[in-house]
């Protein structure tokens, strides 16, 4: 019996390493093959592996392996020694990834982050800027909310990727068959209130059941709640300008009086009445809610359209959009993903030389090829037919530069979204909402307190 | 031959390297490689855990200036530490009675040799092996207040919704289900084999002196379990009380902050207020509760049982 | 301790809490038909969640939250069978081949990293627990306590510092660093002593007289008779390791060195959730273990009995 026990370890062990020696895991990996590299070039240079560290999205991981083998053509051969080994994490967990690596001083790269995140590794100087390496003209080529999310006291610490701005889409056959026809142009958009009514009237409930078969609304995408989506609430019932609408204070620090002024509360007491009122949106978050056709409205960025083209077939789910709901001032928070290059990188050229490509004209036509997302490149905004006057997706272009407002620009942000992701939760719960956006903004405060002073 | 190894009465010819201290050189090379890793692996760790409470300390940031004993005044009149504690204990006082009392009246019912019973235990055990993270996620799906499976059941049979995960009432109540589900498993194995080592002469005998099945558990069964029974119930504290990833998949703390335990707290800390430093105080309290806690259960159910 | 048995062979009735004051036949069979009740409830109680997460997996992805609502056949049962979802992470279709999917490799390498951890943990957690169980060492309950009161921090709280302790030596990112800092746990350590010191020292006695030394004593005596405690010791290790998490994320990050639980999760993005795969993955990485759990319940069950009638 002894002996049965110890042989069957022992064949799993052997069959386990006969596994990975035939896939090749004990044995050094040096990145992806690359099978256009020419030999000469190979016996020349040493390969420089660079490490980069993404979230999984594999729509962007081909993106940057295309990238990748124009990049080792470009300036006559000269990087065609580099080769990309990708880290991925999932979305949640690139923050503490991130942490680890740098805490732990690990060799790192370049690093995807995220746009309004950028000052907060600004700060703690887990990237390097990037200011000097970058001429006014290579600046020039994108737009100017990515370069100013992308900067810290002035300087430049991640290029852009893309730009990105939420609108509402709808399932257009769910709208005919209640009779609402959504306004086709940005300018006619719904207030809330006439939003509300559309939202009640796609709400379908089965004979019977208090639960609806189909929900009028879902608010962001994923099951995610996020400043993304969730902050543009609080900021639309302000004037321009005024308080609300800023949502912090110009020293960044400050939320008390901003963050919860009583418009704020206003808008987000409509945001709970949504849930629990009304009850046009659920509360416990449907998965795929909008491509399982149990929500007319969605509001989500333009990637939503590449997602509906995977699952049903390029072209055949019947989207419209149109413009996002608005209490006061119609806004769409804009911003996305940025590269960033670690301190902590052992080959700077090599790293900044293929992070200027990918976030030049020519990298970013490729990466919109593959991720389908509102580049930040303004040239390819100006060339892509989908984004020229009357192609099907302009009204994001549209949008961006008429009520685009880049989310709140401080080093503290991460701590703020999760606080706000917090009280968000508590409001769709139940809890009363003054004193969650009261505790809120104290809190919010008190843990950036360390920031002060960071301009 | 006596086990045991007296000191000679006069002075050894190999002077300080006496049979008693060779004995003990030999004994400690069985656990040196344990002890390495517990050094290297565990110990280091938590010392600069230790370290980093006494400092400003963030993982992007790194070592800012020493504060001495500053977080940890901070952290008793943080009302949020308050209720994760609280949180945490209700955690634990909810899910290791319901635990144990299942488990050995399982443990005592599936005691059979035969397939049937066999079979259940399997199914008992499968969760036990699988992975928090699956577990977690299909729980959430089945909880789901419109698309889960338990709702479905209960509106099939004419009963109203309940909402689970979304309610601050039953969320905890709704991970203690889950987890006493997921890990029962493990202690049914434990107790069983803590069973099977209890000779049925002890149970015949009592029969025949006319002892019911109760007075048989109750006199035989659960003192001669003490020792197995003290382990498990140790080793199941220790462990709820750690409880993290069911809540960061599940509830993320909410909603109201009903299924905030302290791992989920130390772990917004230091990963996502920045400030690593306070998350090691509130780690350190922690530690420190659960020696507590440990050392009273260990104490409470200690037995000297010899047979 | 010798026990005189009965010299009648009388067969021991298994143990039964709960009394009816009822002839003794029909109390055996209303006995054993609550059993059974019991252990069919207690069956469809532990494998409903099973089944959907496997019938779930053998869905098309848009189908998968569609049935939910009302209860119906088709919430348990797909429209469409379809093994889409496990071509795609195995990487056998065109859709996985394009998304890098290696579900196969992520399982042999978590195979792998379990086996070497459960391998050196036999060996060094039994020298360990023997020496607390049986040894002679000054203040020994110290360093019990000293060894025990790892469990009581939370990982979380020294993973970071434990990463950088393995990036100092040049760790991170092996194989070395899913293996070594587990190759001896305190918890295991814990359980086999209680387990060791249920065995009777007189057997211990009994072998040094025969001239074993202590590793003879393990060999010979303890480790016969602590069996089904190693074997479950060595089957709770397995699938700790084999379902950690958070660790394989920070610690490692080349693709050919992903665990299968960080393949699964890789399957969560930003924007959208690959629940199809989520659970043809779960599924690929629960079944192989509950499986080998299975395969060696019989031994366990066939040991404990054995070992106990030896004496």
């Amino acid at each position: 019996m002894w002996i049965r026990i110890w042989a069957s370890v022992t064949v799993l062990l052997v069959l386990a390493v006969l596994e990975s020696v035939a896939t090749g895991d004990l044995a050094p990996v040096a990145g992806s093959p690359s099978p256009t590299v020419p030999l000469r070039a190979q016996a020349t240079k040493p390969p420089v592996v660079l490490k980069l560290l993404a979230i999984t999205d594999d729509a962007q991981i081909q993106a940057w392996k295309e990238i990748l083998q124009e990049f080792r053509k470009i300036d006559g051969g000269k990087w065609s020694s580099v080769d990309i080994a990708f880290e991925t994490v999932p979305f949640q967990d690139l923050f503490p990834k991130i942490e680890s690596a740098v805490a732990a001083g690990a060799a790192m790269d370049i690093v995807q982050s995220d746009g309004p995140d950028m000052k907060h590794y600004a700060f703690y100087r887990s990237l390097l800027p990037l200011g000097k390496y970058f001429t006014d003209a290579e600046m020039k080529q994108w737009l100017p909310q990515s370069v100013e999310e992308g900067s810290f006291r002035g300087q430049l610490y991640g290029p852009p990727m893309m730009q990105s701005c939420s609108l509402m889409v709808y399932n257009r056959e769910m709208t005919d068959a209640a009779g609402i026809k959504p306004p086709a142009t940005l300018d006619k958009s719904w207030t809330m209130a006439e939003a509300l009514t559309a939202w009640q009237k796609t709400t379908a409930h089965p004979s019977g059941s208090s639960i609806p078969s189909v929900w009028g609304l879902r608010w962001g995408q994923g099951t995610w709640v996020g400043d993304y989506e969730h902050g543009i609430f609080r900021r639309s019932n302000g004037a321009k300008g005024s308080a609300t609408y800023e949502g912090m204070g110009p020293d960044g620090v400050t939320f008390v009086g901003y963050f919860d002024t009583p418009e704020a509360v206003e808008a987000m007491q409509f945001y709970q009445d949504l849930h629990r009122k009304y009850k046009v949106t659920p509360i416990e978050a449907i998965p795929q809610i909008f491509e399982t056709k149990k929500a007319a409205f969605m509001v989500t960025p333009d990637n939503r359209i590449g997602e509906l083209n995977r699952l049903y077939g390029e072209g055949k789910f019947p989207w419209g959009v149109t413009g996002i709901p608005y209490f006061k001032t119609q806004l769409c928070h804009t911003g996305s993903w940025a590269y960033g290059i670690s301190p902590n990188t052992k080959h700077f050229n090599e790293s900044l030389a293929f992070v200027k490509y990918a976030s030049s004209d020519a990298g970013a036509r490729i990466w919109y090829k593959h991720v389908r997302q509102l580049p930040a490149n303004i040239s390819l905004l100006n060339t892509l037919p989908e984004y020229r006057p009357g192609g099907k997706q302009t009204i994001w272009i549209e949008a961006m530069n008429k009520i685009g407002a880049p989310r709140i620009q401080t080093p503290g942000y991460t701590e703020y979204q999760q606080v706000f992701a917090e009280v968000t939760l508590n409001i769709m719960a139940g809890a009363n909402v003054a004193e969650q956006m009261k505790a809120g903004a104290q809190r919010i405060q008190g843990l950036l307190a360390k920031y002060k002073g960071w301009k | 031959m006596s086990s045991a190894v007296v000191a000679p009465a006069y002075p050894s010819p190999r002077g300080w390297w006496t049979r008693r201290r060779r004995s003990y050189l030999i004994a400690f090379l069985f656990v040196a490689p344990a002890v390495v890793n517990f050094l290297l692996f565990r110990y280091v760790p938590i010392l600069a855990a230790i370290r980093s409470s006494l400092w400003q300390y963030s993982l992007l940031g790194g070592y800012g200036k020493f504060i001495g004993l500053q977080a940890y005044g901070r952290l008793l009149q943080d009302p949020v530490f308050w209720k994760s504690l609280t949180v945490t204990v209700q955690y634990v006082l909810l899910k290791v009675p319901a635990q144990i009392v299942l488990s050995l009246a399982l443990a005592i019912l599936l005691q059979r040799e035969d397939r049937f019973s066999a079979a259940v235990r399997s199914a008992i055990f499968a969760p036990v092996v699988t992975s928090i993270v699956v577990i977690s996620v299909i729980w959430s799906l089945m909880y789901h207040v419109q698309l889960g499976l338990f709702n479905s059941i209960l509106t099939s049979a004419g009963l109203p919704r309940v909402v689970f995960l979304s309610n601050a009432r039953v969320a905890l109540v709704a991970i203690v289900i889950m987890m006493v589900w997921k890990e029962i498993g493990f202690s049914l194995i434990v107790l069983m084999a803590g069973l099977k080592g209890i000779p049925d002469t002890f149970h015949e005998a009592a029969r025949i002196d006319g002892a019911s099945s109760w007075q048989q558990f109750r006199s035989i069964t659960l003192p001669l379990l003490r020792r197995v029974l003290m382990f498990v119930v140790v080793t199941q504290t220790i462990f709820s009380f750690q409880v993290f990833v069911p809540v960061y998949t599940m509830t993320k703390g909410g909603p109201l902050d009903s299924t905030k335990v302290i791992v989920y707290y130390i772990y917004q800390n230091g990963f996502l207020f920045q400030d690593m430093g306070y998350a090691s105080a509130l780690s350190m309290i922690t530690l420190i509760v659960l020696l507590g806690v440990s050392t009273a259960q260990m104490r409470w159910l200690r037995s000297e049982v010899e047979y | 301790m010798q026990v005189n048995r009965p010299s009648l062979a009388i067969e021991p009735l298994p143990l039964r809490p709960w009394r009816v004051a009822v002839p003794r036949r029909a109390r055996n069979v209303a006995a054993r038909g609550v059993q059974v009740a019991l252990g069919v409830v207690l069956l469809i109680v532990y494998i409903v969640p099973f089944a959907w997460m496997i019938l779930g997996s053998l869905r098309l992805e848009t189908e998968i939250f569609q049935f939910t609502y009302p209860l119906s056949w088709h919430t348990f049962v797909p429209v469409v069978w379809s093994v889409k979802n496990f071509l795609d992470i195995l990487g056998l279709s065109p859709e996985g081949r394009s998304f890098g999917l290696d579900f196969g490799r992520a399982l042999g390498f978590t195979a792998l990293v379990s086996a070497g951890v459960v391998v050196s943990s036999l060996i060094f957690n039994t020298m360990g627990a023997y020496f607390f169980a049986r040894l002679e060492f000054p203040r020994k309950d110290l360093v019990l306590l000293f060894v025990i009161a790892t469990l009581l921090i939370p990982f979380e709280a020294v993973m970071v510092p434990l990463y950088i302790v393995v990036r100092t030596l040049h760790l991170q990112d092996t194989y070395w660093a899913l293996v070594l800092p587990w190759y001896a746990s305190p918890f295991v350590i814990f359980a086999l002593i209680q387990f060791f010191r249920e065995i009777p020292r007189e057997l211990d006695e009994a072998a040094t007289m025969d001239g074993a030394s202590h590793l003879g004593i393990l060999r010979h005596v303890i480790v016969p008779n602590a069996l089904p405690g190693l074997i479950t010791t060595a089957l709770l290790e397995f699938q700790f390791i084999w379902n950690l998490f958070y660790w394989p994320l920070i610690a490692v990050g080349r693709k050919d060195l992903q665990t299968i639980q960080v393949a699964i999760a890789q399957q969560t993005t930003q924007t959208q959730v690959y629940w199809g795969r989520i659970f043809a993955g779960s599924v690929l990485a629960s079944v192989p273990v509950i499986i080998l759990f299975l395969l060696l319940q019989r031994y366990y069950i066939k040991g404990v009995v054995m070992s106990w009638l030896k004496g």
